[in-house]
């Protein structure tokens, strides 16, 4: 019609496996660096994992800075943001116990009940329920990963799951790092965002597994290497089609969502692109450590 | 139209017309309908309508200290009876530890202590018994709590007067509350925060020594004033008459006193009132609520007809909140808030506005890209996709599930990945066209082919939102929702509506060679 299908072509033949050392390096270096900035700077948890209060509230005729200073005399650790803009104001307080968190919601609406025209949100999480919440996140990221590895061992054989695995954990670990480097906050729904990214990076994984198996009985003769480039080409309109159309609608949710699902949608964005990078450099190269042929042969 | 069964056409349009017939609902939105129809809306969850999510742990740690206390009380007066001096009580975290002066009389004291509370285990060693509440003693004290609180949390909340709150118990010792529209949550916290533990108490007059060295005789307590901490009485530790004998409570106005809370006894509880004051003409009578005196009266005069007036510097919401309390009854054990997320009306609405236009701008944005790269193909898909967030709405409103924050992300992350199966077809259908001419053997192998990867890719996204549904919370079960039933919807209009509408269009045009 337009003839923009014709940017991709129909039987691309590039030559990623040949790659696969500089981007395996590449990986690896990222991995790394993530693992450490983890280790050292940590995630920027939000009070869903690390216990606090938060207030959010739209105000008149005043600024960050009054408020602060309103606050501060009475709070040592609160911090303050606008959130979207200047008349919308984030306060974050940390406390001890459950019932300070209680007291200083009620304390913090009296401070500053003149400047503000509407409390448009108020969180507190309590210490003990933060951590169990931490655990849970924990477990249901661990779960799905297991969950996952049975189904492709299930479907195909073992060695597709520990690729699909290898490449998984990669994707959550370098997302991690990359959340950690740009200081993106980590709540409830990044553990989400993980999840469907773990689900979404899979899925582009087996669509070309599924292909490097279907090739693996149609081409008996072919090299491993080339058939595995083969597989990477027939499927590699697809694997930019979706994760452009993915992308896409990630991108109106980042800009147009809203303040509130923000760091939800840059999350899920990194992800995408992370997802769909290894998949094609990380999965398929890792199936190269299995020798598949001379099983396919004594059939 | 060439091998096309007829059932299939049918089953593919009316599955449609059903998705697009019950998206109706939701999408036209009215709050209050009562038609059958128009009610299988979407539930707005907190974080859209605005309302108050609050997680309450009944602290039973209190409970098991009272029963405790209990304990040696009982003790004390067994050990009197039986002339046995006590050295030392030592009470521990669950267990207590009592030291005897002599170990003559002491199996005696278990014998009579065992008759009177089954659920211990009493241990003789020495001088010292030890007396340890079992474990399924604490299970029914715990399970008889959480229940009772339940219904004084519901009571209070009805009260209250807000609409349609969703309360139900969460784990071994918690309490879930879901207030929709709620606009003060605090004045919420304030009401569920109070045990309102009401009792009455004779108060003694006579042994001042006791208040000067802040040491309370057996059988007296020392209860501080509600509003000077440094005032304080000593009162007979047995409730004259508590609470659970009140059968009304209001907020009241008197000319001299100001507002007060007026209250009615039952038949037992007027009979006891009318007895004690009756009996005690002269001295005073405390009030008592959550360890702390509101008021104490001189009794000037025998009261028998059973209500009575109970006044304090209130105001005129503190004295019908305090009505609300005493109605409601007392809680067991205080509630401790483990949770909060309340969300005002305002964000809920600019969170629906922008979801909203997320929706549509990404919508428009994949549709334009489809019909880029696919040509008619792709507005063929484009169809397929329209009608995908049709039927994910209308499952949504069918099914009561609640639409959060987090389940528009999930909608919105659909769009963009509903198209990857008629994607994948696509893609399969562009290789078979290489291979042969036949215009409807390649359309039939490409979905064929397209078949088993479109399931396993779909497959495992849903193992994904399902684990999310079953580990996550809230607002985030929300995301997993859409998520599923978008996977679920995408699968279906790919391989079934896409599949229809390209044999149509095949048809229609008649067309004889293939070009995508």
């Amino acid at each position: 019609m337009f003839g923009l299908n014709k940017i991709i072509p129909v039987e691309p033949n590039i030559n990623f496996l040949g790659l696969r050392r500089n981007f395996l390096i590449f990986s690896i270096i990222a991995i790394l660096i993530s693992i450490i900035l983890l280790s050292i700077k940590g995630l920027n948890l939000g009070i869903d994992f690390k216990g606090g209060t938060l207030i959010e509230v739209s105000t008149k005729n005043t600024s960050i800075g009054e408020l602060r200073e309103i606050l501060s005399s009475s709070y040592s650790d609160v911090s303050l943001q606008e959130f979207g803009n200047e008349n919308i104001i984030l306060i974050r307080l940390q406390n001890k116990s459950n019932q300070e968190s209680i007291e200083t919601v009620n304390s913090v609406k009296n401070l500053i009940q003149d400047k503000v025209v509407e409390f448009r949100r108020s969180e507190f999480v309590g210490p003990t329920i933060s951590s169990e919440l931490l655990f849970r996140g924990f477990q249901a990221v661990s779960f799905a990963l297991i969950a996952i590895l049975i189904y492709i061992w299930l479907r195909f054989e073992w060695q597709f799951g520990f690729g699909a695995v290898v490449a998984l954990t990669h994707d959550v670990l370098f997302t991690l790092g990359l959340l950690s480097i740009l200081n993106v906050e980590f709540s409830l729904a990044t553990i989400a965002a993980i999840l469907t990214i773990a689900g979404y990076s899979i899925n582009d994984t087996v669509v070309i597994f599924d292909r490097v198996r279907e090739n693996l009985r149609k081409y008996k003769k072919l090299e491993l290497v080339d058939l595995f480039n083969l597989s990477v080409n027939n499927t590699l309109s697809r694997t930019i089609m979706t994760s452009l159309t993915t992308l896409l609608a990630l991108v109106s949710l980042f800009i147009f969502g809203g303040e509130v699902i923000r760091p939800f949608a840059l999350t899920m964005i990194i992800g995408v692109i992370i997802g769909t990078y290894s998949s094609v450099f990380i999965a398929v190269p890792t199936l190269l450590i299995f020798k598949f042929r001379p099983q396919d042969e004594d059939d | 139209m060439k091998n096309y069964p007829i059932w299939k056409s049918f089953t593919v349009v009316s599955l449609v017309l059903l998705g697009i017939i019950f998206a109706v609902p939701s999408i036209i939105y009215d709050e209050n309908s009562e038609n059958w129809f128009l009610k299988n809306k979407i539930n707005l969850g907190l974080d859209l309508q605005g309302g108050s999510y609050l997680l309450l742990e009944v602290q039973l740690d209190v409970l098991y200290k009272e029963e405790l206390d209990n304990f040696v009380d009982s003790v004390r007066l067994i050990s009197r009876d039986q002339a046995v001096k006590i050295e030392k009580i030592d009470i521990q975290e669950n267990e207590v530890v009592v030291f005897f002066g002599n170990k003559e009389k002491i199996k005696d004291i278990r014998d009579s202590f065992f008759q009177m509370y089954r659920g211990v285990t009493l241990q003789i060693n020495n001088n010292k018994l030890s007396i340890k509440l079992n474990d399924e003693y604490r299970k029914i004290i715990q399970d008889s709590a959480i229940k009772q609180s339940l219904e004084i949390v519901r009571k209070r909340i009805d009260e209250s007067g807000t609409k349609e709150p969703l309360i139900q118990r969460s784990g071994k010792k918690r309490i879930l509350l879901q207030l929709p529209g709620v606009k003060d949550p605090e004045r919420i916290k304030d009401l569920l925060g109070k045990t309102a533990k009401l009792t009455f108490h004779i108060v003694d007059n006579d042994n001042t020594s006791a208040l000067q060295n802040n040491l309370a005789p057996f059988g007296k307590i020392i209860v501080p004033d509600m509003y000077d901490e440094n005032t304080k009485y000593l009162l007979d530790k047995r409730a004259v008459v508590g609470g659970e004998n009140l059968v009304d409570a209001k907020g009241s106005f008197d000319q001299t006193e100001g507002h007060a809370v007026s209250f009615r006894f039952d038949t037992e509880g007027a009979q006891k009132f009318g007895k004690v004051t009756t009996n005690n003409i002269g001295k005073n009578l405390a009030v008592v609520l959550d360890g702390v005196v509101i008021t104490a009266p001189r009794i000037s005069s025998a009261i028998t007809g059973g209500s009575g007036i109970i006044t304090g510097n209130f105001n005129a919401q503190e004295a019908s909140d305090l009505a609300v309390l005493l109605r409601a009854g007392a809680l067991p054990a205080p509630l401790e808030i483990v949770e909060e997320r309340s969300v005002g009306a305002g964000l809920g609405a600019d969170s629906i506005a922008a979801g909203q236009i997320a929706a549509i701008i990404g919508m428009v944005l994949v549709c334009i890209f489809m019909i880029l790269i696919y040509g008619t193909f792709g507005a063929l898909a484009n169809v397929s996709l329209i009608v995908n967030l049709f039927i994910i709405i209308s499952l949504l409103g069918t099914i009561g599930a609640t639409l959060t924050l987090p389940g528009i992300a999930g909608i919105v992350l659909t769009i963009g990945m509903a198209v990857d199966a008629n994607v994948l077809i696509f893609e399969r259908i562009k290789e078979e066209s290489l291979k042969q001419k036949k215009v409807f053997q390649i359309v039939k192998n490409g979905f064929d082919r397209a078949m088993s990867t479109i399931l396993d890719a779909n497959i495992t996204t849903l193992i994904a939102a399902v684990l999310l549904f079953a580990f996550g919370s809230g607002p985030i079960r929300g995301f997993s929702i859409t998520l599923s039933l978008g996977v679920v919807a995408s699968m279906f209009t790919a391989l079934m509506l896409t599949n229809f509408l390209v044999y149509m269009y095949l048809s229609f045009a008649n067309k004889k060679e293939l070009k995508l």
